[in-house]
């Protein structure tokens, strides 16, 4: 399998407070990790310090080469990043949010070449936003406005894609729709994904490896299978879970009956 | 690329598109600059000689510290992710009105040894410097932080230039008055436009340079720096070329409102939010507007220019927000 990024080690943390201890793991092209955890458990962090944007202990390596030696336009046009809540302008129009993703590609005066405007033209193709090029931002539904973002970073022609908590304020439906897209990304298009989410049957169901996150630790990895036990998840919550296993998934929820016994 | 696609994306961002842009813009601002050459005091007509000589310095002058102003206000409205940000927000205006006072009443002090332009530049220069350093922290300059001090220095430079107010006589308070209404000043030398000259053109090319990093300066620290933008270096480097532009613009023009506030939006009007685009056209833009206010400045029995920006400007700044509403609700 071919790796394209590993780091051991990270250790972070906020003044005096620990975030993260010794965390280690690794992205090989092609396929998806999902970070799962609780609040607060250190997801954000983790891909903060993968990105570059935090400062901690430990080593993380990109494509052979020390995170800390890349220049910043050339890590742009090899990782990606899509944080919870991305910024945009009302009035801006998707074709130019798009563009933007080209950022790290401009040379002065931020002039464009042909090659710029055909890997935006590709990338709406992909993602079936060709409808929604003269549309502005604020006129889009979440999902829509969720599928540009991602263009964006797509735009970039990174080979490594990192999102934070994707699936935020997407119903079922666009949930299951851009996880899908996520999938095929990496499965056809060879990207290393790494997606933060708290939908643990979602990314049990989407993701090729789960990597627990509780305390700041690595609870647990490995596939679906492996992590998503009511034994290994109801602690790292501090939840009573229950399985169900269906059609080759393993779905976990809450005991809730229990746990508004146990409250009471 | 399927061909629909191919339609919909504009043509990439060439060196050919921007020349053709700014010719464009070049071409705009003469046709307007020409046409404010034909208004006199008296009537309005090609005039001949000295008097075409004297309108030309005064257009140019005026277009000169038009241009600085919406050049300002683009940078500051980008990086301050403020749609309110006019040049004059970081004290620039209330430095170089204090130091013009203080020229003005006293002749002990070194201030008295300049010309009231050069002190009207140090004194807006050593506010930014003042806001600068109190903004920054670890090297890393925040928008909101760097709004709020620049808010606080002009609030103190305020209540200094009223207690020299209330010190003063009416004297002092007379000539440092001509300068504080905001009127293209008509006793410059030939160095001092020169020099405001130089400073424009270096800042209008680096900020050019910059422009497309600008649009990424909208975005939050977070995506900037995920889309190769170093965002510290560029909010430095562009806050403080665009503030040392107003700087030098404003110690020949005192402090005229509106145009770095309304260019910029009458511009986004024009050819939207992207910041390549927008910095040519507001300049122009703001060049033409402030040579139009001094043309009707000099009908009007000359009325100072500030004053007349200020009247036009604040209702042509609402009527361009009512007109960004009907079009925003228009597009939903």
């Amino acid at each position: 399998m071919n790796e394209l990024l590993s780091a051991s080690n990270l250790s972070f943390a906020y003044s005096q407070t620990p975030v993260l201890k010794d965390v280690s793991l690794k992205l090989f092209a092609g396929k998806v990790l999902a970070l799962i955890g609780p609040n607060g458990s250190g997801k954000s962090t983790l891909i903060k310090l993968l990105c570059g944007h935090l400062h901690g202990s430990g080593q993380i390596i990109i494509k052979d080469r020390p995170l800390r030696s890349w220049r910043k336009r050339m890590l742009a046009r090899t990782v990606a990043y899509l944080p919870q809540s991305p910024t945009y302008i009302d009035s801006d129009l998707v074709s130019d949010v798009l563009r933007l993703g080209r950022a790290c590609y401009w040379s002065a005066f931020g002039l464009e070449s042909e090659q710029d405007l055909a890997a935006v033209a590709r990338v709406s193709a992909l993602l079936e936003l060709d409808d929604l090029l003269d549309r502005r931002m604020d006129a889009l539904s979440g999902g829509q406005r969720q599928r540009v973002f991602v263009g964006r970073c797509l735009v970039q022609e990174p080979s490594i894609l990192f999102l934070d908590e994707p699936n935020t304020y997407l119903d079922l439906k666009h949930q299951v729709d851009l996880l899908k897209l996520l999938q095929k990304l990496a499965h056809e298009h060879g990207l290393a994904v790494l997606l933060a989410s708290h939908d643990l049957n979602l990314a049990g169901a989407f993701a090729d490896e789960l990597l627990l996150l509780s305390d700041g630790r690595v609870a647990a990895r490995g596939d679906a299978q492996t992590v998503l036990r009511s034994e290994i998840i109801g602690p790292a919550y501090g939840l009573e879970m229950a399985e169900l296993n269906e059609s080759n998934y393993r779905f976990l929820f809450p005991k809730l009956q229990e746990q508004q016994e146990a409250n009471q | 690329m399927s061909k629909s696609t191919a339609r919909r994306l504009p043509r990439p961002w060439g060196i050919e598109t921007l020349l053709i842009l700014i010719a464009t813009c070049a071409i705009g601002w003469a046709v307007v600059a020409i046409a404010c050459l034909m208004v006199g005091s008296t009537g309005i007509g090609w005039p001949n000689g000295d008097v075409l000589e004297l309108r030309m310095e005064w257009t140019l002058v005026a277009s000169l510290v038009g241009a600085s102003l919406a050049l300002s206000g683009v940078t500051y409205q980008a990086v301050l992710r403020n749609p309110l940000a006019d040049p004059y927000l970081l004290g620039v205006s209330s430095g170089a009105s204090l130091a013009v006072f203080l020229w003005s009443m006293t002749s002990a002090t070194i201030l008295a040894h300049l010309s009231q332009q050069a002190a009207a530049f140090i004194g807006g220069v050593a506010t930014l410097a003042i806001v600068f350093s109190l903004s920054h922290r670890r090297g890393k300059l925040e928008p909101l932080t760097l709004l709020l001090v620049g808010v606080i220095v002009n609030a103190i430079n305020g209540a200094f230039f009223l207690l020299l107010f209330h010190l003063g006589g009416q004297q002092d308070i007379a000539r440092a008055f001509r300068f504080l209404a905001g009127g293209l000043q008509q006793d410059l030398t030939p160095a001092q436009v020169w020099l405001v000259c130089g400073s424009f053109v270096i800042s209008l090319v680096s900020l050019l340079g910059m422009s497309g990093q600008l649009n990424i300066s909208m975005l939050s620290e977070a995506e900037a720096q995920s889309l190769g933008v170093r965002i510290d270096r560029l909010r430095w480097a562009s806050m403080v070329i665009a503030s040392l532009a107003t700087a030098s613009a404003m110690a020949i023009s005192g402090p005229i409102g509106f145009v770095g506030l309304v260019c910029p939006h009458l511009g986004r009007l024009l050819v939207g939010n992207d910041q390549r685009r927008l910095l040519p056209v507001a300049v122009a833009l703001g060049a033409a507007l402030l040579a139009i206010a001094d043309a009707a400045s000099r009908r009007l029995g000359q009325v100072p220019v500030g004053v007349l920006t200020g009247f036009l400007g604040g209702p042509f700044f609402l009527f361009l927000l009512w007109q960004n509403r009907k079009r925003a609700e228009g597009q939903r």
